[in-house]
């Protein structure tokens, strides 16, 4: 593998001295482009008191490339898809390579605080959330006590490890 | 005045490059913005036009170096000098011109630099608000005049006393820079005026893959534009014509009503049409807007699929849409199987004698003739009653002969298309045909000149007969008109052979000796396939073609 770029260095580095509140992220010892990434929901959203377990990847153009970031939890959001996959503009076409990790999942937790069905990933979850909004912060909820609240599984690290 | 005269296209069309000037009748176009009233500065701009060498290839033809916004009118003369009645005098004229995407720029520059009293912003920034409209000055100067400023902050534009003053470009010791983390003694750094500032690697970086977008680029930190001069400073003189050119591109894309590129492989010219109008009055009238770009590649502006006279488009496109779905499955047909004659399935005979078993009806038949297998017997391969089989066949149901009418179409079509094919080969090689000509037999080359008309006459013979059969498929065969088609293919089939034959002759002196056969043949394919043109149009006119899915 080639050598780390400074600016990953320096970013992990700033995450783990000066973590952001209610977001952790531990790159792997094998990959350190790979980081476990769990963010807790925000208060006074449907996904309070859940933690979310996340993938980070950085490409090897980043910063040129915004990181590739997944949920690995289930999650009931319409712009989180049954795969994890997120749409947010700062992953697409408004990242910046002045931006950095801590912003985009501080992003992240931002849209978990605001849903935003109208510009949907999840076309069946934005459309039962457009139908009927408190139907669905409240399946968000139950979904949240499901599968975002359980003590860590067995398993404490992310998936790659099992592949090894 | 007709200036010139392309020589390669005189069986349709009659070219007249001629100045326009001053009655452009583009105003109530939206798109399209006005190029050709300021013809002196076009030239100008062009002949310092540096981005544009690469664009006009070596194959341009000399006379149109430095000549940029040429008009070419396109008339359609009416077809055959012998009229047939249903021809109109007054054909609607399709003006257009042939551009490349470099020309498009230029001439965009010249528009901003007359739009820049207007805003009374710097030209670089005039050039960014046009990018950021897509080029469209309307729409751009209507949303202006609504906010201004708005407009500005949007594009990323700042307006700023000292702006010009500013020092993008710095050295600087020390300097960490926030992107790569990296610092050195003697770190090249950019910022725009807002004061982010970069190293200059990784604003190259930054920049290098959004030259081939075509959209605006910003600051890596905030909302205001780099202006061309910017992006010049970072990668270099000319780099932004990358970006520019990109932009033109999307630009294109977004009118391709008034613009198509030329659809031959690698060839970079635009035409643009700027009376939409006729397009539609040619349409009503079954004929179809062919144009020739600089390259000399003839293609229908509407569809841009190659000429395809007799049909129009809308029979061009069925048929073509017919061909994609079926003629890779009926190519293979056709030359693997037989129908069994009792119950039509397809059989593929992957070996064996030709004593066959139908699996399917278990009735036994004779591979070669297709008949019945105890006829045979004693008399093995001889098969006398083929004809007469054949011609029983007729009364089979409806879907095979459908496919059968249209597999033997399709053939003959695909047929001329192979020929025509070879014969552009041919073309190819005809230059030396020439030269060997001028060499043993001091002949000038103006007057070796009639091979290679004679060869496009062959071409363009061998494209309206191919077409015609897919005016012929969806025809009705019962009409009257339908048997003059056919006799019309025959007579323009039967010239474009001898006249192939004719160019078959290899010896040189034999080539002269038949010189005045070459210019009588070459007529001769000319006038059959205006004929054929004509006729398959009058097809068209009557209804008696009628292009369906089945």
């Amino acid at each position: 593998m080639t050598t780390l770029p400074k600016r990953i260095i320096k970013e992990t580095e700033r995450l783990v001295s000066d973590p952001v509140p209610g977001i952790s992220a531990e790159p792997h010892e094998d990959n350190l482009r790979y980081f476990d990434v769990s963010i807790e929901g925000p208060q006074q959203s449907a996904y309070e008191n859940g933690v979310f377990r996340l993938e980070l990847f950085l490409p090897d153009e980043y910063p040129m490339e915004p990181p590739k970031v997944r949920f690995l939890t289930k999650i009931y959001h319409p712009n989180i898809d049954r795969l994890g996959r997120i749409c947010l503009d700062v992953l697409k076409t408004n990242w910046s390579p002045a931006l950095q990790i801590r912003t985009v999942l501080l992003s992240i937790q931002a849209l978990l605080a605001t849903p935003n069905p109208n510009d949907p990933l999840a076309n069946d979850v934005a459309e039962d959330w457009i139908a009927d909004e408190d139907a669905a912060i409240a399946k968000a909820k139950h979904w949240t006590a499901l599968y975002a609240c359980r003590p860590p599984p067995p398993s404490p690290t992310g998936p790659s490890e099992t592949n090894n | 005045m007709t200036r010139n005269i392309y020589m390669d296209d005189n069986d349709v069309y009659e070219f007249q490059a001629e100045d326009d000037d001053g009655d452009d009748d583009d105003d109530d176009d939206e798109f399209s913005i006005e190029f050709y009233n300021h013809k002196d500065n076009d030239s100008v701009i062009f002949q310092n036009d540096i981005f544009c060498e690469d664009e006009l290839d070596q194959q341009v033809p000399l006379r149109h170096k430095g000549i940029m916004s040429k008009i070419v009118d396109c008339k359609y003369k009416e077809y055959g000098d012998e009229d047939k009645g249903i021809l109109e005098d007054d054909l609607p004229i399709i003006e257009y011109s042939c551009l490349t995407a470099g020309n498009i720029y230029s001439l965009m520059l010249n528009r901003a630099s007359k739009l820049q009293p207007v805003f009374n912003i710097p030209i670089s920034d005039v050039i960014v608000l046009l990018q950021k409209y897509n080029w469209c000055e309307e729409r751009m100067l209507e949303a202006y005049t609504d906010d201004a400023k708005a407009v500005l902050d949007s594009a990323g534009i700042l307006i700023g006393e000292n702006s010009e003053l500013f020092s993008r470009l710095k050295t600087r010791d020390g300097f960490v820079c926030p992107i790569c983390c990296e610092s050195s003694e003697t770190m090249k750094t950019f910022s725009l005026e807002c004061g982010h500032e970069y190293c200059l690697t990784c604003y190259q970086h930054y920049i290098s893959d959004k030259l081939n977008v075509g959209n605006i680029i910003k600051c890596m930190n905030c909302e205001l534009a780099l202006k061309n001069d910017d992006i010049d400073i970072i990668m270099g003189e000319g780099s932004s014509t990358k970006l520019m050119l990109s932009s033109i591109k999307g630009f294109i894309q977004k009118h391709s009503q008034y613009y198509k590129w030329c659809p031959f492989t690698d060839c970079k010219y635009v035409i643009h049409v700027k009376n939409t109008m006729s397009l539609t009055q040619l349409n009503r009238k079954y004929l179809s807007p062919y144009v020739i770009c600089d390259n000399k590649h003839q293609f229908c502006f509407n569809c841009s699929l190659e000429v395809h006279a007799p049909c129009d488009c809308i029979v061009a496109s069925f048929w073509v849409r017919k061909a994609q779905e079926e003629s890779e499955n009926l190519n293979w047909m056709l030359q693997n199987t037989k129908e069994c004659p009792k119950c039509n399935v397809n059989i593929e005979k992957n070996g064996g004698c030709n004593h066959m078993t139908c699996r399917s009806c278990s009735y036994e038949f004779c591979w070669l003739c297709e008949g019945d297998w105890s006829t045979h017997k004693g008399s093995y391969y001889q098969c006398i009653l083929y004809d007469e089989k054949k011609q029983n066949k007729k009364g089979d149901d409806e879907k095979k002969i459908k496919l059968h009418k249209y597999s033997y179409y399709y053939k003959l079509f695909n047929v001329h298309e192979s020929s025509a094919q070879l014969d552009m080969k041919l073309g190819l090689t005809v230059e030396q045909k020439v030269k060997s000509l001028q060499d043993n037999l001091g002949i000038s080359w103006i007057e070796g000149q009639f091979i290679p008309e004679a060869i496009e006459k062959i071409v363009n013979g061998r494209t309206v007969l191919k077409w015609s059969f897919a005016v012929a498929y969806y025809s009705d065969h019962s009409h009257n008109m339908y048997k003059i088609l056919e006799q019309n293919q025959m007579e323009l089939s039967k010239a474009v052979e001898e006249l192939s034959e004719l160019l078959e002759i290899k010896d040189p002196k034999q080539i002269m000796d038949r010189k005045l056969d070459f210019y009588n043949m070459s007529d001769y394919v000319e006038k059959r396939s205006n004929a054929l043109v004509e006729c398959g149009r009058e097809l068209l006119i009557k209804g008696i073609c009628i292009p369906r899915d089945s």
